[in-house]
C-alpha cells in the first residue's frame, strides 16, 4: 500500500475481503470504538463478570464491568447470582464505590433510594410526601410505579462456577455462544469443581483494547518476546500444538503441550536470550501434571470480546479485559485454584502465577509491546498491520507458526462491524 | 413480683384516628397508633434507615416507613416488607379514664 495523502482517513481501509492486513484505524478511531462497544460489549454477547467463588454468601457482591459500564455482581438471598447495572434508577449516579463487600440491599447515597439484590426498586425517601399539620405535600405522583424503576437487569449465565453477563436480552444460550470447540476447552478448566480466589493482580495499559485480544491470539510472539520462557523450557519450537477456533473465528484456543525430548539448547529454535540464565529457587518451575489436563500442558482461551482463560502449568487464573477509550483498557487478573488443592499445591499456583507478573516479564512485556503498538497507530492511522504468517487464510492448524486466530478475529469483527 | 410501671402518656383527646403520632415517654421517642379503638405503641425510630415513623403511613395495622418503605406491623412490632428486617421494641398500652398509658420495662 502506497501512504496516500490523508494520514487521518474517516474510514478504515481494508485491502479487499481478506483480514490479513489491519488498519491501523481500527484501533484509533472513537467512532469505531463506540460501535465495538454497542456491537460487541452491549448487544449479542456474553461478557465475563467474575467467579462465583468471590461471592460465596448471600449478600456478597463484586462490582465489575461490562465494556466501560458499571455492574454488580451479587448473589441474593436465594442463592442465585444476579449482575444490575450500577447506576441508579433516579439521577443516574454510580451509586456502588467499593470494589467488593456484602450488603442487604443496595442504597443510592444521594438520595437514599434502595434496591433489593436482584435490582428492584426497594424504597423511595418521601414516596408519600410529608406530613405536615394533618396534611400530606409533596412526594411522587400517584401513577409512580416502583416496578418500573428497577436498576437495569442483565441477563447472567454460570456455568462451572464462572459467571457472564449481557445487556441483551435476546443474546444467544452461552454454550451456542462458544460453540462446542470451545466450551471444551472452557469444561475441561471450569470442570464443576469449587474454584478458590488466591488473589488479584490489576495493569492498566495504554492500547487499545484488540490489541490483548490478538497478543493471546498470537503463538508467533511468545518465544521471540518472552526469551524467559524460552530459556526456562516453558515454550519450544517442538512442542505439540493446536489452534481452534469458534465457527465464527471469534474465540479460540492455544493448546500446548511441553516438548519432553532433550534440553532446550538442543532444539533448533529461536536462540534463547541468555541460555545460562539459572533459577535461585528451582521450585518456581516445580510443575507437578494433573490430571484433568489430559494432555495439554497450556491452553490459552480467549473469549471474545472480554476475558482470556489461562492454563499455564499449575497456574490458572482469568484476565478480564476492560476498554476505556480507544486507547486504553485495564486488565484485571484473578488466580485462583481448586476447592480439593493441597496448601502445597496452592502454594505451587501461587509460585507459578509469577511466571506471567512482573517476576517473568511476561505481562510487562506484553503491556509494552501493545503500549508502542497504539503509539505508531496514532501517528499514522492510514498504515495497517500486518498478520500473514501462515498465509491469509482463517483456519485451525496443528502448529504455532501462524497468526490465523488473528485473522479469524478480524473476519468475526468486519462482518459485525461492516453489517 | 412484678413492678411494672405504667407511665401516663397522653390524653385520649390527644389521640389520633387510625394514625399514627410520635411523643416522649419517660425520655424516649414512642410512636402511637390507633386502629379503629385499639391502640399499639412501638419505638419510633425506625430499625433500618434514621427516620420517624410518626411521619409514615398507617395502613390498617401496619406502619409504612416514609424513608424507604420498610413495613412493621405495630400490634408485635415484626417486620413485614423488606427493607425492614430487625423487629421494632412494642409496648404494652392501656387506657384508663381519659389517659393513655404506656409500660417501658
Amino acid at each position: 500500500m502506497s501512504e496516500t495523502s490523508t494520514v487521518f482517513p474517516s474510514t478504515p481501509q481494508w485491502e479487499g475481503d481478506g483480514t490479513h492486513r489491519i488498519p491501523f484505524l481500527t484501533y484509533t478511531s472513537d467512532a469505531l470504538y463506540q460501535r465495538e462497544l454497542e456491537r460487541f460489549f452491549y448487544k449479542g454477547h456474553w461478557c465475563y463478570v467474575g467467579l462465583e467463588a468471590e461471592v460465596p454468601n448471600a449478600g456478597d457482591f463484586k462490582r465489575t464491568v461490562v465494556g466501560e459500564r458499571s455492574v454488580i455482581m451479587v448473589r441474593d438471598a436465594s442463592g442465585a447470582i444476579n449482575v444490575v447495572e450500577n447506576v441508579c434508577a433516579h439521577r443516574g449516579m454510580r451509586f456502588c464505590r467499593e470494589r467488593h463487600g456484602n450488603r442487604k440491599d443496595f442504597v443510592c447515597p444521594y438520595h437514599q433510594w434502595s434496591y433489593t439484590l436482584k435490582g428492584d426498586l426497594q424504597g423511595v425517601p418521601f414516596r408519600r410526601g410529608v406530613k405536615q399539620d394533618g396534611q400530606v405535600h409533596g412526594g411522587m405522583p400517584a401513577d409512580f410505579k416502583t416496578s418500573e424503576h428497577g436498576l437495569t437487569k442483565l441477563q447472567v449465565a454460570t456455568r462451572g462456577g464462572v459467571v457472564f453477563a449481557s445487556f441483551d436480552p435476546e443474546v444467544e444460550s452461552f454454550e451456542s455462544y462458544l460453540g462446542p470447540a470451545i466450551l471444551g476447552y472452557f469444561d475441561r478448566l471450569f470442570n464443576g469443581r469449587t474454584l478458590k480466589i488466591l488473589g488479584y493482580n490489576r495493569q492498566r495499559i495504554p492500547g487499545n483494547w484488540k490489541l490483548m485480544q490478538e497478543n493471546i491470539k498470537d503463538p508467533y510472539h511468545p518465544g521471540l518476546l518472552h526469551t524467559w520462557f524460552v530459556t526456562y523450557g516453558l515454550w519450544r519450537a517442538d512442542n505439540k500444538s493446536q489452534l481452534r477456533m469458534d465457527s465464527r473465528f471469534r474465540h479460540a484456543a492455544m493448546i500446548s503441550t511441553r516438548g519432553t525430548a532433550g534440553q532446550a539448547g538442543q532444539v533448533t529454535q529461536v536462540s534463547s536470550f541468555k541460555a545460562d540464565m539459572q533459577l535461585n529457587d528451582p521450585s518456581f518451575l516445580d510443575i507437578v501434571p494433573e490430571p484433568w489436563w489430559g494432555g495439554p500442558t497450556a491452553v490459552m482461551t480467549t473469549i471474545f470480546p472480554s476475558v482470556i482463560l489461562q492454563q499455564q502449568v499449575n497456574s490458572v487464573s482469568t484476565r478480564h479485559i476492560q476498554p476505556s477509550g480507544h486507547g486504553s483498557f485495564d486488565f484485571v487478573w484473578t488466580h485462583f485454584g481448586f476447592e480439593d488443592d493441597d496448601e502445597e499445591m496452592t502454594q505451587r499456583r501461587l509460585r507459578q502465577a509469577n511466571l506471567f507478573g512482573p517476576a517473568g516479564f511476561v505481562s510487562a512485556d506484553d503491556g509494552e509491546v501493545i503500549e508502542f503498538s497504539q503509539q505508531a497507530f496514532e501517528s499514522k492511522p492510514f498504515h495497517r498491520t500486518l498478520a500473514e504468517l501462515g498465509g491469509h487464510a482463517v483456519e485451525d492448524t496443528e502448529h504455532m507458526v501462524t497468526e490465523t486466530l488473528i485473522r479469524g478475529m478480524y473476519r468475526y469483527w468486519r462482518d459485525v462491524m461492516e453489517a | 413480683m412484678s413492678t411494672t410501671t405504667w407511665i401516663d402518656a397522653l390524653a385520649t383527646d390527644a389521640l389520633p384516628t387510625d394514625d399514627v403520632i410520635g411523643i416522649e415517654v419517660d425520655g424516649r421517642d414512642i410512636a402511637l397508633y390507633t386502629v379503629g379503638d385499639a391502640v399499639y405503641a412501638t419505638d419510633n425510630l425506625c430499625t433500618h434507615g434514621h427516620a420517624r415513623l410518626c411521619d409514615g403511613f398507617l395502613e390498617g395495622h401496619e406502619i409504612e416507613c416514609p424513608l424507604h418503605q420498610g413495613k412493621f406491623d405495630v400490634r408485635d412490632g415484626k417486620p413485614t416488607c423488606e427493607p425492614a428486617t430487625e423487629p421494632l421494641r412494642h409496648y404494652p398500652v392501656k387506657i384508663e379514664g381519659s389517659r393513655v398509658f404506656v409500660r417501658l420495662d
